[in-house]
């Protein structure tokens, strides 16, 4: 019989064929005494399990290290090889087996259900859900202890296997890696759990938190997965099996259409060249962004380099990285984001850091943070304009917010070319210097900074946070933070417009330059450049090569002249929506709807 | 001994992979590192300790560290903490 399961599709894509369950260890542990006399062996039979995870976890790890795995699975590894050799973990059970000879499984289950116990205390959710990792690693434990061991068998090559479970660890899912699963589903998990991550990396569509999904599909069932729906259809009909087969035929050849535009030069149809760039935070990024044709990268987040490593990097090693971006990215331009770090974060700042900073993002951070430690920033002005002379290379500088900060960047970046001069070390005398424009101040007077430097790049983020005072990593106002507020896209409009007439070149760099349903609201007030994560590249690309420019412009000039949010869609009169009831993502669809809309009817719609 | 206040600032707090790196950190020294959280204390070397301290965003964990090389000990702790574990925010 046919039924449909829902859950939530963490990776787009239709994926059809033959379902193969993973078994769950923990449901079938049983409960025995050992006689007296094996005791010592069981606690022993308990320590070899334990060992012999932890061989198969760090060989996993080596496997990965070589492999194509995300980055952060080593981390997950990492994550599940500390919770297993965790004292906490099995000393416990060890002394249930010495004291109540009761079997090992039994014990560490146990032990298992205490920690639990604990997790399940937890208030903050994502904290709370940390449990599963605990219980990932006792059920590889009692795979060894029950004889069964945790593979599966790897799928067919001429049938499409789609894979079900109750839960992923990220070790089941990198030994899954090599098996080509056309699909993952999993009874638990949310957007960021590690099914979630891999099937993205892979490019394979995956519903989870499907709840039932286990216990009632079985073995074999033919099942489709459309991860774009959030829907798994379990033994389809015919009719819809034949619907879904051309449905998957169109996904795979939008995909395809999507990759033959890697090299086509960005131009609306009213002939406008667009600059498309990427956003990268390591030198191994630079991989993905020429792979979906980016001809420059926009921001490079430097301070990534400060991350995750003890002291400061010096500058003959950040010279080598910028050179090695520079020179990967074969020519095309390629901006230095200086280090935009929060407050007070170096080593011999121990006093500064215990402080704790009241309002870290109002605190001296980014620009500020690098003009008060003037060694420090120097260095790495240095290291980038000795990469210059490898390749075109941009200075952006964060977080400006005044002419005079302006001045005195711009002092030290003389100040470092004229001991790089004196040295005789060769860089670009011309490099381009640039500024962030992510404080409403620095919009607002944004002549110092058109008048001071080569040009600007909008960061949305932070000019979001700051202009509606909404920290976004705060959910409980995160409701608050609207890309489409009109004070935000007065203000972006705003410096757009100025910099133009200005004739000094400006780019958004901030989330909103890879979002699909701004394009043509961007383009529309006079943007130019845009630079986004890689991954948004060609479908932004798509939708440059789609629109037309003329078209979009009453339309901004409209909705700029909104005042507060919920008046802000009536500049349409053609609107037949009702915008009444706007809240969530809805609106900003049909607002993408409408602008389509305008172009493809041919209708300029004015206020 | 030395103790120290410091502030979690990372987004999702001291998850499984902030607390991961507070573990390999504590095992490189040869001194005893704790976390006290809201009248609980943690070994930094217990991986399921510290992340059942549950010390989500904006809360104040006070570090102690006690024994030879104590305070490089806390040196490096509070500068793992106090970037909020490397990740982007």
């Amino acid at each position: 019989m046919s039924f449909i399961l829902h859950g939530i599709g963490v990776s787009e894509g239709i994926a059809i064929g033959r379902a193969q369950l993973v078994s769950h260890a923990t449901l079938e542990v049983a409960h025995y005494t050992v006689p007296a006399d094996d005791v010592v062996s069981e606690v022993e039979r308990l320590t070899q399990a334990i060992r012999a995870v932890q061989k198969e976890l760090e060989s996993l790890h080596g496997a990965m290290t070589s492999g194509d795995a995300p980055a952060e699975f080593g981390a997950f590894l990492d994550v599940h090889w500390m919770i297993l050799t965790d004292p906490t973990l099995s000393e416990i059970p060890k002394r249930m087996i010495a004291e109540q000879h009761c079997n090992a499984e039994w014990a560490l289950t146990q032990q298992m259900g205490v920690l639990v116990e604990q997790f399940d205390a937890i208030e903050d959710p994502y904290l709370r859900e940390r449990r599963a990792d605990v219980v990932q690693v006792v059920e590889r434990v009692l795979k060894v202890l029950l004889g069964k061991p945790s593979g599966v068998r790897p799928a067919h090559a001429e049938e499409q296997t789609i894979l079900v479970a109750h839960d992923l660890s990220p070790a089941d899912v990198i030994q899954f890696k090599s098996h080509h699963f056309a699909a993952f589903l999993t009874d638990l998990g949310g957007v960021t759990s590690h099914t979630a991550i891999v099937a993205r990396s892979l490019n394979v569509p995956a519903v989870v938190a499907t709840h039932n999904a286990r216990t009632l599909i079985r073995d074999n069932e033919l099942l489709i997965v459309d991860g774009a729906k959030n829907v798994v259809i379990v033994s389809p009909d015919r009719s819809v099996l034949a619907e879904y087969r051309l449905k998957q035929g169109e996904f795979e050849l939008e995909r395809k259409k999507l990759k033959r535009l890697r090299t086509t030069r960005p131009t609306t149809l009213d002939g406008l060249e667009i600059e498309l760039f990427a956003n990268i935070e390591l030198p191994e990024d630079i991989e993905q962004a020429l792979e979906n044709g980016a001809t420059g990268v926009g921001l490079f987040r430097s301070e990534f380099l400060f991350l995750n490593r003890q002291g400061l990097p010096s500058e003959d090693e950040q010279f080598e990285v910028y050179r090695r971006v520079a020179t990967g990215m074969e020519g095309h331009p390629v901006t230095i984001r200086t280090f935009d770090l929060g407050a007070d974060k170096h080593k011999e700042g121990l006093d500064g850091l215990s402080r704790v900073a009241p309002n870290p993002a109002l605190g001296l951070r980014a620009v500020r943070f690098c003009l008060a430690e003037p060694r420090l920033f120097l260095t790495q002005l240095r290291a980038i304009l000795r990469a210059s002379h490898y390749g075109d290379i941009n200075i952006l500088v964060p977080m400006l917010v005044s002419a005079a900060e302006i001045d005195q960047t711009l002092a030290m970046i003389t100040r470092a070319k004229n001991t790089l001069h004196e040295q005789g070390v060769p860089f670009d005398a011309g490099i381009k210097v640039g500024g962030m424009i992510e404080i409403p101040a620095a919009v607002l007077a944004i002549g110092a900074f058109t008048r001071r430097l080569d040009f600007l790049s909008i960061g949305t983020n932070d000019l979001i946070q700051y202009t509606l005072a909404v920290d976004r990593a705060d959910d409980a106002v995160s409701h608050l933070y609207d890309p489409l507020h009109p004070a935000v896209l007065r203000l972006i409009s705003m410096a757009i417009t100025t910099a133009n007439k200005a004739n000094v070149p400006i780019a958004v760099c901030g989330e909103m330059a890879g979002e699909l349903r701004l394009t043509r609201l961007l383009l529309g007030m006079g943007l130019r450049h845009f630079s986004m994560h890689p991954a948004h590249l060609l479908t932004i690309k798509q939708r440059v090569l789609t629109s037309e420019v003329a078209m979009t412009r009453p339309l901004v000039a409209g909705c700029s002249r909104a005042t507060i949010p919920t008046n802000f869609p009536r500049c349409w009169k053609s609107s037949t929506v009702d915008f009444a009831g706007r809240g969530g993502k809805l609106p900003l669809r049909r607002f993408d709807d409408q602008l389509a809309g305008a172009r493809d009817s041919g209708i300029g719609v004015t206020e | 001994m030395q103790t120290c206040n410091v502030a979690i600032i990372n987004r999702f707090g001291l998850h499984a992979r902030a607390a991961a790196k507070v573990v390999r950190l504590a095992s490189q020294f040869r001194c005893s590192v704790s976390l006290v959280f809201n009248g609980r204390r943690a070994s930094a070397r217990s991986m399921l300790a510290v992340m059942m301290l549950a010390a989500s965003m904006g809360s104040v964990v006070r570090l102690e560290t006690s024994g030879p090389d104590e305070a490089a000990a806390m040196t490096a702790m509070v500068n793992l903490i106090g970037k909020g574990f490397g990740e982007q925010r």
